[in-house]
């Protein structure tokens, strides 16, 4: 007879490993089940590859050829952690209460004062490091010292202070100082390549490893959910797998259950598991599960700095971006609702694409790219979108993967406001550059939309009617089945969204072993 | 250094002080890097290759489209670099660059043939610049095709420009040499900029 867990988590990055850690640490049974396999920081990734080392230039995710973190879907033990840039930002009551403030989108159903202690919670035990900025619309937390801000980034801090626009430095889950686990940032500037000391925040380093050690935390790796369990009396049961490498199926069976594989899968998933009570996808009663999809949209300018050009080359690599432009906006006059961030990078990077893009031929455009290599700037700038009917989740019940599995769907459709978010947020990286005298290389166009961040579609609410979830993220229609990832967003934020998910998650975990101890996940 | 057991105590006083379970920095020296398992590809500078989609003489104009594209200045150029067999394996992969390229080639001599009575690898080096010239103005001032540059032309030569630009920023002559990265060394602290006014 197979084990029953008190709790099966579907998935292991931010909201699953940490919803797993913390509940282990409680003294609840755990099951994590994830699709991908067991990934190793120290030797599994090429964090100090160049592009050289291979034939097609192209620096391959995994080492030896290994399956795993090789798509989208980021399939392997630590999920999207493995691979994210750490900026870790707290959102602020202007973005809980966005709808109540400028009439767009919904309110989320909690608040600040709710979040915050969770956020304290998860800075403490990841580590994030920033500046104490003061500012209205991006609340400070606990922080390790920052990184110094590069040479580029002081330059547009001063111009932009001209222009009466913010620059701070970047807050990011990356430590300056080691732990007693993991080591200190050492600036080789490849984390999205996968940190090879896990200085920089992945779940399995920083929740999972520890929380091993309770005996209360197993994973399952290479198994690919297909499908929650449901059983008559409208209870989560446990998870239906199919093995990676063998295709077996399996079942794990626990008293409460969490998908938490990353918004746009989870959506999915929860639409496959069609039961009889549930044949419009499971907790789907309102009929609101994959609607309400609302990533963040990008806009994109890239330049050189005046003073930059033809300096000599330092290594200023970094953490990658140092600097960020916070929310700014509710405090001037404008025509849109809600708002915008940017993530600047500039100082050397590994990669040069933009050489291409650099005018003319011969030793001339050969000086030109060199002398520009240490000046060049990238303004990523990211919107809140404003939920729509056009944008949605859904099954494409035209298509299977290789496990038999329809593909998942994510449709974003920009609409007015975020053409106007977008005019703004990509003039204010305009209006930067052009102070400092630099020049333009390139701006990104709204027709041609690039999206990041999937957030939305099993949003959480105070009404049944309108929402698939409860503010702590358990579905209003199966009383022990929670979903902690960012699809559980009802408005986006501008900020990046993995904080966030931790903190719900911490606040998921405290609400499931209470409510176990009540004796209400029998 | 703080002992496992502390550390979780520390992690568990949550909202008493701003207690980080954070050492000093004595875990430096810890970090040792494995060997990476990509193969390094470094080609050595005239080291022949078979290519894989291009016949000889058409590598021949590939190469030379490569160097004056990016010559050997104090620097090593394409060809020295790699390119085009970094080139050739890129198109190798990709059909729709294979009918540019195929097209391009072709209408690269045709051109030449047109303006200066022969194919573009007998041009001299002037006349080569020349016909260059013509296609960047147009890839880079976004003019319209004209007799000189007629549109397969430019795309071939914005297609070959830019694998060109790829190809040899990647290489360890193009990133290391030319370029001078140093990025991926180990720093135990980042290092403080200023800058004058501020």
């Amino acid at each position: 007879v197979a084990p029953i867990f008190d709790v099966c988590i579907v998935g292991s990055g931010a909201g699953g490993g940490t919803l797993a850690a913390h509940l282990a640490q409680q003294g609840v049974q755990v099951a994590v089940v994830e699709g991908g396999p067991p990934v190793n920081t120290r030797t599994d990734f090429n964090t100090h590859a160049l592009p050289f080392n291979f034939a097609n230039r192209h620096i391959p995710t995994m080492r030896g050829g290994k399956y795993g973190m090789t798509s989208e879907r980021a399939r392997g033990v630590g999920g999207k952690t493995m691979l994210w840039n750490a900026v870790a930002l707290r959102l602020s009551h202007r973005d809980f209460k966005g709808y109540t403030i400028d009439g767009a989108g919904a309110d989320w159903p909690l608040d600040y004062p709710d979040m915050a202690p969770y956020y304290e919670r998860i800075e403490r035990e990841i580590g994030v490091c920033g500046n104490r900025d003061g500012l209205e619309d991006l609340p400070d937390g606990i922080y390790l010292d920052p990184p110094p801000l590069k040479s580029g980034d002081l330059l547009l801090q001063r111009d932009a202070k001209r222009l009466g626009i913010p620059i701070i430095h970047t807050r990011k889950a990356t430590l300056t100082r080691p732990s007693a686990t993991r080591l200190a940032c050492h600036y080789c500037g490849n984390c999205m390549a996968g940190c090879d000391v896990a200085a920089k925040y992945n779940s399995v380093d920083a929740h999972m490893a520890p929380a091993m050690k309770t005996g209360r935390l197993a994973i399952f790796p290479n198994s690919v959910v297909r499908e929650v369990m449901v059983s008559n009396e409208n209870r989560a049961t446990g998870v239906r797998f199919i093995h990676r490498e063998t295709g077996a199926e399996g079942e794990i069976r626990a008293r409460c259950v969490a998908v938490a594989c990353a918004c746009v899968q989870s959506v999915g998933l929860l639409l496959m598991s069609e039961s009889r009570l549930y044949p419009q996808g499971l907790a789907n009663s309102s009929g609101q599960l994959g609607r309400n999809y609302i990533p963040h949209f990008n806009s994109g300018v890239e330049g050189f700095l005046a003073d930059l050009i033809g300096r000599q080359v330092v290594n200023d690599e970094g953490f990658i971006d140092h600097a960020y432009l916070p929310s700014y906006m509710h405090l001037q006059k404008r025509d849109y609702a809600r708002s915008f961030g940017v993530q600047i990078y500039t100082g050397i990077r590994r990669t040069t694409g933009w050489a291409r893009e650099v005018p003319g031929f011969g030793a001339d455009y050969k000086l030109r790219v060199k002398q520009r290599f240490p000046a060049y700037v990238t303004f990523q700038c990211f919107g809140e979108m404003i939920p729509n009917p056009q944008s949605y989740i859904q099954l494409d019940k035209t298509e299977k993967d290789e496990f038999g599995l329809y593909k998942v769907k994510a449709i974003a459709v920009q609409e007015e406001n975020e053409r106007k978010v977008y005019e703004a947020m990509t003039k204010a990286a305009v209006d930067i550059l052009q102070k400092s005298g630099g020049e333009i290389l390139s701006i990104s166009n709204f027709d041609v939309p690039t999206f990041n961040h999937a957030l939305g579609g099993c949003r959480m609410g105070s009404d049944p009617r309108t929402s698939v979830l409860n503010s702590y993220c358990r579905s209003h229609d199966v009383p022990n089945l929670y979903v902690v990832d960012g699809s559980v967003f009802p408005s986006a934020s501008e900020k990046n969204p993995t904080l966030t998910i931790m903190a719900l998650a911490a606040r998921a975990a405290d609400n499931i072993s209470d409510r176990f101890k009540k004796g209400e996940m029998a | 250094m703080t002992s496992r057991r502390e550390a979780l105590k520390i992690i568990g006083a949550v909202g008493v002080t701003c207690a980080f379970p954070f050492s000093a920095n004595e875990l430096y020296g810890q970090h040792v890097h494995p060997p990476t398992q990509g193969e390094p590809q470094d080609v050595k500078p005239g080291a022949p290759f078979e290519p894989q989609f291009f016949s000889p003489a058409q590598l021949l104009v590939v190469s030379r489209l490569a160097d004056l594209i990016i010559p050997t200045t104090d620097t090593p150029g394409a060809v020295a670099a790699g390119v085009p067999q970094y080139i050739d394996l890129v198109v190798h992969g990709d059909p729709k660059l294979q009918a540019t390229f195929q097209a391009g080639l072709q209408g690269l001599d045709k051109t030449s043939q047109t303006r200066f009575g022969s194919a573009f690898l007998q041009l001299t080096e002037a006349q080569q610049v020349e016909i260059l010239t013509s296609l960047t103005q147009a890839t880079d001032e976004k003019k319209p095709p004209t007799e000189n540059a007629p549109q397969g032309d430019v795309s071939f030569f914005r297609a070959i420009k830019g694998l060109t630009a790829d190809g040899y920023y990647t290489s360890r002559i193009g990133l290391m040499q030319e370029l001078g990265y140093n990025g991926d060394g180990v720093l135990a602290a980042f290092p403080v900029f200023t800058i004058p006014e501020h």
